[in-house]
Formats: C-alpha cells, structure tokens, sequence
C-alpha cells in the first residue's frame, strides 16, 4: 500500500516544479507548459485525498473530471490569447519590456 | 502475498514518480520547445498511472485523452503556430536578478507545500487504506449525473462560453486589422473612394454662353 503523503509529496513536487516554470520562464509557451504540471499535481492530489478519506465519495472524482474538461477549454483560451500577444508586440516574449505605441 | 502486492505497489509508485519529475523538468527545460511539447505529452500519459493505482480508471482515460490528446496536440500548434517561439535566444533569462525571485519564489511554495504534506497529521484524518472501487463506474456514473447533474451542464455552458469568447477575441482582433467594415446598407456604410473622387479625365464642363441683352 502506498502511503497518502507520498502522493501529496508528489503532487507538491510537481506544483513546485509548475511554479517553478510560471515564474522563471520568459517563453509564453513554457509558461502554459507549466500552468499545465501545476494542474496535473493537484489532480493527483485531490484524487488521492479523496480516495483516502475515511468515508469514501465520489467528489474527488467528480472534481478532477470537471478540472480536467476546464483545463482543455483554458488551455484554448490561453492559445488564443498567445496568438493576439504575438499580433500586438510581434514577440512571444514576456521578459521583454513592452513598449507603448506611439500615438 | 498482501506484502508482496503492497511492496510491488510502492515499486511501481517511485518508478512513475521518476518518470514523471524527469518528463517534467525536460518539459520545462529543453531547448527546442517542440520537444518540451512532446515531453508534457508523456509526462501527462505518465500521470494517468497514477489514477490507476487510485483506482480511477476512469479518470485515467480522460487524462489520456484531454491531456496528452487534446492539450500537448494544442500546444504543438501553438508552437507551429508562433515561429517565434522556436527563439532559443528567449531560453536565456532576463536578468539574474529576476531568475534568483522566481527560483526563491517557487522553492518557497514547494517547501511550503511539502512542510504541509510532511507535518500536517493526515494519518489522524485519513484512512490509510481504502476501499477497492476498480469496478464502481456505474456509480460515479451516478453520483455525476443523477445527483450533482446540475454543476456538470453548468460547468458545460462555463466552458462553451470560454471557446467562444476566444474565437470572438481572435475575430476582433481580425477585424480591427481590415478596418471599418463597409456595406450596403445601415449605419456601416461608408462612401467609397471611387464615389468620392471626381474624375479626373473628364474635361470640366463648357460654361453656358451668357445672353447678351439686345
């Protein structure tokens, strides 16, 4: 049997490492990249919460079946949101210092 | 025999969770950015072990197919999509300054979080075994379904809304770019610029002779 805190070690690992990626990385593609460990971590931390508590229900399961369906749609949206960055500021850098147009 | 099982079991939990920390951090730190997308896709495939030694089949399929389907497929046309983002030059960091917060930032949070994990008394709390449901899909079926329905197509029309908002984003910005929109007809029609020109070859015309009163 595995121990729960060596899922949660695990997941926090991983929310860690997500974190990590947000806030070190410059390429905005790194950046969803890393939104997406941070949210692959909470899934296995709340499915193995769930699965441990004393009385046993279905919401941890329910739950990470709707975050995983709102992933994807903010996944999109963040796709969509990239392209109109790199649009604007003809770059896809976030490190870079935006400049204002002129009027 | 259920020693063996529980061993085999922690075997198999440390292989994956070393499978998936590498696959993550050659995600996050790989040079050429198409490969980091295939690396999340394996890593999320990684994951979905995981919900099966929960016992989530369920849950293990979807995150193969909304994980390493859906997600790291769009995030390789994101890459496709923006050539820029192949930039190797962009792997560099901004500043020191600005590496060191971020690093500093995130091991707090892990730390944090793995403080949480290690010292909270979740054994008090929490079972430390649980009950076999491999085969109980009939009634997650149900608790989703006929019990909480409601949050479901709630969630749905959340989602909807979210895909069409970005397909309008992405129209907006389109059409910003043609510029005003002309027509036929209503408060949208503008004259054109042929309309507006007067010809330019056509000779002005011949002024009307004046009367001479006799």
């Amino acid at each position: 049997m595995v121990p729960l805190s060596w899922y949660l070690i695990l997941a926090f690992m991983l929310i860690g490492l997500g974190g990590y990626g947000m806030m070190v990385k410059r390429n905005l593609i790194r950046i969803l990249i890393g939104a997406e460990i941070m949210g692959n971590g909470v899934n296995i931390a709340l499915v193995a919460m769930s699965l441990y508590s004393p009385v046993f229900t279905f919401t941890g399961q329910g739950l990470i079946i709707l975050v995983i369906s709102v992933a994807a749609a903010h996944t999109a949206l963040a796709l969509v949101l990239m392209l109109m960055y790199n649009r604007r500021y003809d770059t896809v850098d976030l490190g870079q210092p935006i400049q204002k147009e002129e009027p | 025999m259920q020693g063996f099982e529980g061993a085999f079991e922690q075997v198999e939990f440390l292989l994956i969770a070393g499978i998936v920390l590498v696959l993550a951090y050659l995600a996050l730190e790989h040079k050429e950015i198409v490969y980091a997308a295939f690396f999340f896709g394996f890593m999320a495939s990684f994951v979905a072990g995981f919900f099966l030694l929960l016992e989530a089949p369920f849950i293990a399929g979807m995150q193969i197919a909304v994980y390493t389907g859906g997600i790291s497929a769009l995030i390789i046309f994101a890459v496709l999509l923006l050539p820029r983002a192949q930039d190797s030059s962009l792997e560099t960091f901004a500043s020191k300054r600005k590496r060191r917060i971020g690093l500093m930032v995130a091991a707090i949070v892990a730390a944090l979080s793995g403080i949480l994990a290690l010292l909270f008394p979740w054994a008090e709390s929490f079972d430390e075994t649980f009950v076999i449901i491999s085969n109980d899909l009939n009634e997650l079926a149900l608790w989703l379904w006929a019990n909480n329905g409601i949050y479901v197509q709630m969630i749905a029309l959340i989602m909807v809304t979210s895909l069409v908002g970005a397909i309008a984003l992405l129209k907006m910005d389109k059409a910003e770019q043609i510029g005003s929109i002309r027509g036929d007809f209503g408060i949208e029609a503008e004259p054109t610029i042929e309309e507006d020109e007067s010809p330019v070859d056509e000779e002005p015309p011949a002024e009307e002779p004046e009367e001479v009163d006799a």
